[in-house]
C-alpha cells in the first residue's frame, strides 16, 4: 500500500496520476462508502467524515478490506496542523483522520508527503 | 535563479528570505530589492510595516511598493523608474498580493469600505506571478518568491475563504515548478524540495541570534 498525504489543495490526486499507474480512482467525496477494488481512493478524509456523522470508525473499513488494499494508493488530506476547531463534529473528524493516517502509515510500504505539486518519500 | 519559499506562520520565512536573497546579492554584487506587497488600511497596518522597515534596515534592501499586479514593476522600470532587472527581488508575500487582487477593498461613501471577491484574480495573479519571474531570469536576476502554507487546518472555512485556500495553492504549485529552487521552512529549519543544498545561504552576521541554527541539516531532494 503506498499513502499519499499533504495539505489541501497541494496536487496529491495529480502527483499520484504521474507517477503511478491508476486506471480506476474512487473519490470519497462522492461515493457512499470507498471501492476496495478502485487502484486509488481519493479524498479519503471524506469517507472519515462520513464515518464520525454515523457514529462508526473510518479505520475499522480499511482493516476490515485491508487484504484487498494491499497493492492500492491511498490518499488524504492532512487537517492536523490547525486549532482545533470549535464544532465537535470536525474535532472528532480530524481525531479520527489523524487515526487513520497512523494507521496506514504503518501497513503502508510507502508514505509520501506532497508539499506544492511535489512528494518526498518519508518511508 | 528563482526560489520559493513556503511554510506555517512565524516560522521564520521572511528572516530565511531575507539572508538567500542578500546572500545572492552580495555574492554577484547585485541590486536587491524588497517587493513590500502590504497595502496599509489602518494604524495597525502602519505600526506593522514601520517594524518590518526597522526589522530590515541595515540589510541592503531597497523598497519598491507593489501591492497588486506583480507585472506593474516591469512596466514601471520601462517607463522610466531606476529599477535594475538583473537585482535580486525579494517578494514578500504571494499570499498577501493574493488576497490584495482577490478581495479588492473599496471606499464606500462615508464610513467603512466594500469588499467584494474577485473571481478572476486567482488565474490573472497566476500568469502574472510566472511572467515576472520569466522576465527577471531572462534579465538575469532573480527572484524570491515567499507564501504561506495555509493547508494543514481541520476547520471548515466560508466559501470566499475556501476560494482563496485554492486559489493560492494553486499559484504555489505553479511557482513551485517554475523556480529553481523549493524551500520549505519549519520553525527556521529549511527542508530543501527542490535545487541543491551548497546553494543555500550561509550561516552568519548580520544573523540576529533569534533563530536556532542547529535544527535538521538540510538534504537533498532524493
Amino acid at each position: 500500500m503506498i499513502l499519499i498525504f499533504g495539505g489541501a489543495y497541494q496536487g496529491k490526486l495529480d502527483y499520484a496520476k504521474a507517477n503511478f499507474r491508476i486506471s480506476r480512482i474512487c473519490d470519497c467525496q462522492r461515493a457512499e462508502e470507498p471501492d476496495p477494488g478502485a487502484d486509488c481512493l481519493c479524498n479519503t478524509e471524506s469517507f472519515v467524515m462520513n464515518c464520525v456523522k454515523k457514529g462508526e470508525e473510518a479505520k475499522d473499513w480499511f482493516v476490515k478490506n485491508a487484504e484487498q488494499l494491499e497493492n492500492k494508493i491511498i490518499i488524504v488530506t492532512d487537517v492536523s496542523q490547525g486549532v482545533v476547531p470549535i464544532d465537535k463534529d470536525v474535532r472528532a473528524f480530524r481525531e479520527m483522520n489523524g487515526r487513520l493516517m497512523v494507521y496506514l502509515a504503518e501497513k503502508a510500504d510507502r508514505v509520501i508527503r506532497v508539499f506544492c505539486g511535489m512528494g518526498k518519500d518519508i518511508k | 535563479m528563482n526560489t520559493f519559499i513556503s511554510g506555517g506562520c512565524k516560522n521564520g520565512k521572511s528572516y530565511y528570505a531575507q539572508r538567500l536573497a542578500q546572500d545572492t546579492a552580495e555574492r554577484e554584487s547585485r541590486p536587491l530589492y524588497y517587493i513590500a506587497t502590504m497595502i496599509p488600511r489602518d494604524e495597525e497596518d502602519r505600526a506593522r510595516i514601520r517594524r518590518h522597515l526597522a526589522e530590515r534596515e541595515g540589510w541592503g534592501f531597497e523598497t519598491i511598493e507593489q501591492g497588486t499586479n506583480i507585472t506593474g514593476i516591469l512596466d514601471r522600470q520601462e517607463a522610466g523608474e531606476d529599477i535594475d532587472m538583473g537585482g535580486v527581488f525579494l517578494l514578500d508575500s504571494v499570499t498577501a498580493i493574493m488576497e490584495n487582487e482577490m478581495f479588492p477593498r473599496k471606499p464606500k461613501g462615508g464610513a467603512g469600505e466594500e469588499i467584494r471577491t474577485d473571481l478572476r484574480a486567482p488565474e490573472r495573479v497566476k500568469g502574472e506571478m510566472l511572467h515576472f519571474a520569466g522576465a527577471i531570469r531572462e534579465a538575469g536576476g532573480a527572484v524570491v518568491f515567499v507564501s504561506d502554507g495555509i493547508y494543514g487546518d481541520g476547520g471548515e472555512y466560508s466559501s470566499s475563504t475556501e476560494e482563496y485556500r485554492k486559489a493560492l495553492a494553486g499559484v504555489d504549485i505553479a511557482l513551485a515548478e517554475d523556480c529553481e529552487r523549493v524551500v520549505e521552512i519549519s520553525y527556521g529549519t529549511a527542508e530543501l524540495w527542490k535545487g541543491r543544498a551548497s546553494e543555500q545561504p550561509q550561516n552568519r552576521e548580520p544573523a540576529i541570534s533569534k533563530l536556532r541554527r542547529s535544527g535538521t541539516p538540510e538534504r537533498e531532494n532524493r
